[in-house]
């Protein structure tokens, strides 16, 4: 008995420091915060009970309704993406070959920096004159050559099956091997003709404004959930620091995947795309449960990235609602709205536990 | 894609034949597999090694932008380590000082038909670069500098081709000056220098050192430095972010200061999470007591809910110093301190989550031999279980670390004043309003890979940890 009591004290001695952490910095703060959203408040004069007012001017803002419709455009597109991708990029590096260490480090590398300096280089490409514009310039000059040398491949690609099938071989339409041979012979061909002036490069300039624009792509989005052309440029940036991450998560969880479900599917006469979408999702599929949940969470308090863009770019296009709390605590000059802070914050914390629950019904019921 | 033709292998191909076909196909396959591996790799690395080039760049905002950067030309690093030795003794770091001679040279292409005259030198009052530098007192190398008269070193018959792709024939003329340093004085760091022809025809072709910019319609080549040298050549931008960005109260450097709160905070969160975490984590793991599902709810909620929840009343906390508890140590805010940051992120509860996990996997029975031997709980914890808790918490430390080191929203609130307390991501924040309304980015970029630098030499030494760590925030659940 005595023992018993002395492991009660022994526990809570060893948790003392976190709880106390977490009670002050957690418990207290989340209670707080209940509380000044009912309240108006603006740190100099003591709190007045209001009730749900601030809940109800929440919807007359029109910052909070671009903040809400920036997060949620955001948060779908992006862990949609990062999702897909990280999934592909799993399956395309889940071989048994040299190097792979070599490669899992290099795709982290940016993963591991902070999100400021990665937002700040992608600023720096998306300005006018800069790498993006450029590399849209190449493209765009070079587009013939681009379009002679995929109906080349394609065409080569074609000749080469049908070639090595009437000699009895059982080559597919994507064949590695005929691959290869194909691309080269392309790649020469079109370089050859750019190269003896048949096929010149044309004459393009691509000046696209990333920033300072308040042009939105409608999309396939219904109109209410058209994405601004900053935020698409915040979208791609995330999306290029949270594909490794997760990729490597997937990579952890299919190399646990027995190789030989593959080489059956593969005696079987499964295309690699079939493959992927019987064995590979299937068999990752708690690991996709994760990565959504933690995408979905990470994307919808999305900040850092409106702090640094700022006022590269107008604010309605990429206001977040995490940002719209802190814009509000702290406004400048003018007086703090603390009440109005804590209940969009508490609106934000709210819609990201039912999007997580409506998610995790959604990819069970799937699953069974 | 289409579906494999199920025709039967014809029966005028041997089985060695298909092999050879089929070893053929996954040579093909690799080779394809190691290629895209490559683009994939260029693509994620591309970003960071692109801007880590171009941030020694004079302005990497130069349109085309290209690699072939004069910075990275071992001719510019062997000119500005002669100028610079010319310049001030220092062949590295060069300068302007008392007794300098720097010889210069300048090449130009003259047509047919034009005269070659020399140009003429000057060293202009050029303030280096706008921002933070603007309001420091500093020395003008155009006070102390003289120059002698540009004579002709050189001559011979040369072509060149014009932007609309003529060749024109002509004369290719040398120039050479010197620029002294009479007299006494202060040892300037930089020497800026114009050299200025009077026809726009007379074209420039090259010089000692690579120059900075052409002006007026390329009738004058401007140099920022003509005495730099080597590595403040190169490093241009890299220097001038500890030269340039200097708190205006104390003349310190900011961004030395930034990167000296940014160790602080990282290692004490480091070390306090390291404690803290595991004690929690084993208590969770190990022992029985009332309250213990509460306490997991509480940890799965915790990081569930948004920084923007907490942060309002976390701020007032810090503000008032814990309930006053801060005058203790003489603190009465804890607002723009270390100390505030440290204290509200002792232990988080994703890291009491990742010490739970791990000790739930350790086996009880080298506990259980150890409780026969009558140690205490401390004792068991401290000299059994921590050490078989090493790669869990090396892990951890990297996670730990990484998370302090990159750490912004927290940070942000709570430094504010002056520039000096900030930390390095912030401070970058910093950088960016200040150079990017000017455009001046190798400066932001200087920065901005200089505070990734620590944290990519520690992802290379210890990468296992960190991709550990992936697995472990992944929690196999």
């Amino acid at each position: 008995m005595r023992s018993k009591q002395q492991e009660v004290v022994a526990a809570y001695l060893f948790l003392a420091p976190f709880l106390i952490t977490l009670a002050l910095f957690f418990l207290y703060a989340t209670v707080r915060a209940v509380f000044f959203s009912f309240t108006d408040y603006d740190l100099f004069n003591a709190p007045r009970w209001v009730g749900l007012q601030n809940y109800a001017n929440l919807f007359r803002e029109e910052n909070f309704l671009f903040a809400l419709r920036n997060s949620l455009v955001f948060a779908a597109v992006v862990t949609t993406l990062q999702t897909f991708g990280a999934l592909v990029m799993a399956a395309v590096l889940n071989q048994r070959i040299r190097g792979l260490n070599f490669f899992r480090a290099a795709y982290y590398m940016p993963s591991v920096t902070s999100s400021v300096v990665i937002t700040l280089i992608f600023l720096w490409m998306y300005q006018r004159e800069g790498l993006f514009n450029y590399l849209a310039t190449q493209v765009a000059s070079y587009a013939p050559q681009l379009g002679v040398f995929a109906l080349l491949l394609i065409a080569l690609q074609i000749i080469q099956v049908l070639i090595e099938r009437t000699r009895g071989y059982p080559a597919r339409w994507l064949d590695p091997a005929l691959f290869a041979i194909s691309f080269l012979v392309a790649a020469a061909a079109t370089w050859l003709l750019t190269f003896l002036g048949i096929l010149l490069p044309r004459d393009a300039e691509v000046d696209f404004t990333w920033l300072q624009t308040s042009q939105e792509v409608p999309g396939a989005f219904p109109m209410a959930l058209r994405a601004p052309v900053p935020l698409i440029a915040i979208m791609i940036q995330n999306i290029f620091t949270t594909i490794p991450t997760f990729m490597l998560m997937f990579l952890a969880a299919l190399q646990d995947v027995p190789k030989s479900y593959y080489e059956a599917a593969s005696l079987d006469g499964a295309t690699p795309a079939q493959q992927f979408f019987s064995i590979t999702v299937p068999s990752v599929q708690p690991v996709t449960f994760l990565v959504v949940t933690l995408g979905l969470i990470g994307t919808l308090q999305m900040f850092d990235q409106v702090a640094i863009f700022g006022n590269a770019v107008p604010i309605r296009s990429v206001i977040t609602l995490a940002y719209f709390v802190y814009q509000r605590m702290f406004p400048g000059a003018q007086l703090p709205e603390v009440g109005f802070a804590s209940a969009a914050a508490m609106f934000l914390a709210v819609l990201t536990l039912l999007i997580v629950l409506i998610q995790r019904r959604f990819i069970r019921s799937e699953a069974s | 894609m289409a579906q494999a033709p199920a025709r039967p292998l014809t029966n005028y191909h041997g089985a060695q034949d298909i092999e050879r076909w089929q070893a053929r196909r996954r040579w093909a396959r690799a080779g394809i597999v190691y290629t895209v591996m490559l683009l994939f790799s260029i693509l994620f690395l591309g970003p960071l090694l692109f801007a880590t080039v171009s941030s020694l760049k004079e302005n990497p905002l130069e349109y085309p932008p290209t690699l072939a950067i004069p910075q990275l030309s071992p001719r510019n690093w062997s000119a500005a380590a002669s100028l610079g030795r010319a310049g001030a003794g220092a062949p590295l770091w060069g300068g302007f000082a008392p007794g300098a001679e720097v010889p210069f040279e300048v090449t130009y292409f003259v047509p047919e038909g034009l005269e070659a005259t020399p140009p003429a030198v000057s060293v202009p009052r050029r303030r280096p670069g706008g921002g933070l530098g603007a309001v420091q007192q500093i020395e003008y190398a155009a006070d102390y500098a003289s120059v002698t008269p540009a004579q002709e070193v050189g001559r011979e018959p040369g072509g060149y081709v014009d932007e609309d792709g003529e060749t024109l024939t002509g004369e290719v003329v040398t120039y050479g000056f010197r620029v002294l340093y009479e007299g006494d004085g202060p040892k300037v760091d930089r020497l800026p220098v114009d050299v200025e022809v009077e026809e726009r025809d007379q074209v420039f072709v090259s010089s000692t050192l690579a120059l900075s910019r052409l002006e007026r319609r390329g009738r004058v080549a401007s140099y920022d430095n003509l005495a730099p040298g080597a590595l403040g050549y190169t490093f241009n931008n890299y220097a001038r972010v500890f030269k340039e960005a200097r708190s205006i109260t104390t003349g310190r450097s900011l961004f030395l200061s930034w990167t000296l709160n940014s160790f602080v905070i990282a290692l004490a969160k480091v070390v306090s999470t390291i404690l803290f975490a595991s004690m929690a984590g084993y208590a969770l793991a190990r022992l029985h007591f009332p309250g213990k599902n509460i306490i997991f709810v509480l940890i799965l909620f915790a990081q569930m809910i948004p920084g923007q929840v907490n942060f309002i009343s976390n701020y007032l906390v810090l503000r008032d110093g814990i309930f006053g508890l801060s005058r203790l140590w003489g603190q009465a805010s804890l607002l723009n301190s270390l100390s505030g940051v440290i204290l509200s992120g002792l232990v988080g509860a994703g890291a009491v989550f990742i010490m739970k996990q791990f000790f739930e996997t350790i086996p009880r029975e080298v506990e259980e031999a150890a409780m026969i031997d009558g140690t205490t709980q401390w004792q068991r914890f401290f000299r059994v279980v921590m050490p078989m808790a090493r790669p869990a918490l090396g892990a951890l430390t990297i996670l730990t670390f990484q998370g302090a080191w990159n750490d912004f929203f927290w940070p942000l609130v709570v430094l504010t004043t002056p520039e000096d307390i900030k930390t390095l991501p912030i401070g970058l924040l910093t950088f960016r309003n200040i150079y990017g309304a000017t455009g001046d980015w190798g400066l932001i970029l200087a920065g901005a890979v200089m505070s990734a630098l620590p944290i990519i030499i520690l992802f290379i030494v210890f990468q296992r940890y960190f991709l550990e760590g992936v697995s472990y925030g992944g929690g196999k659940e």
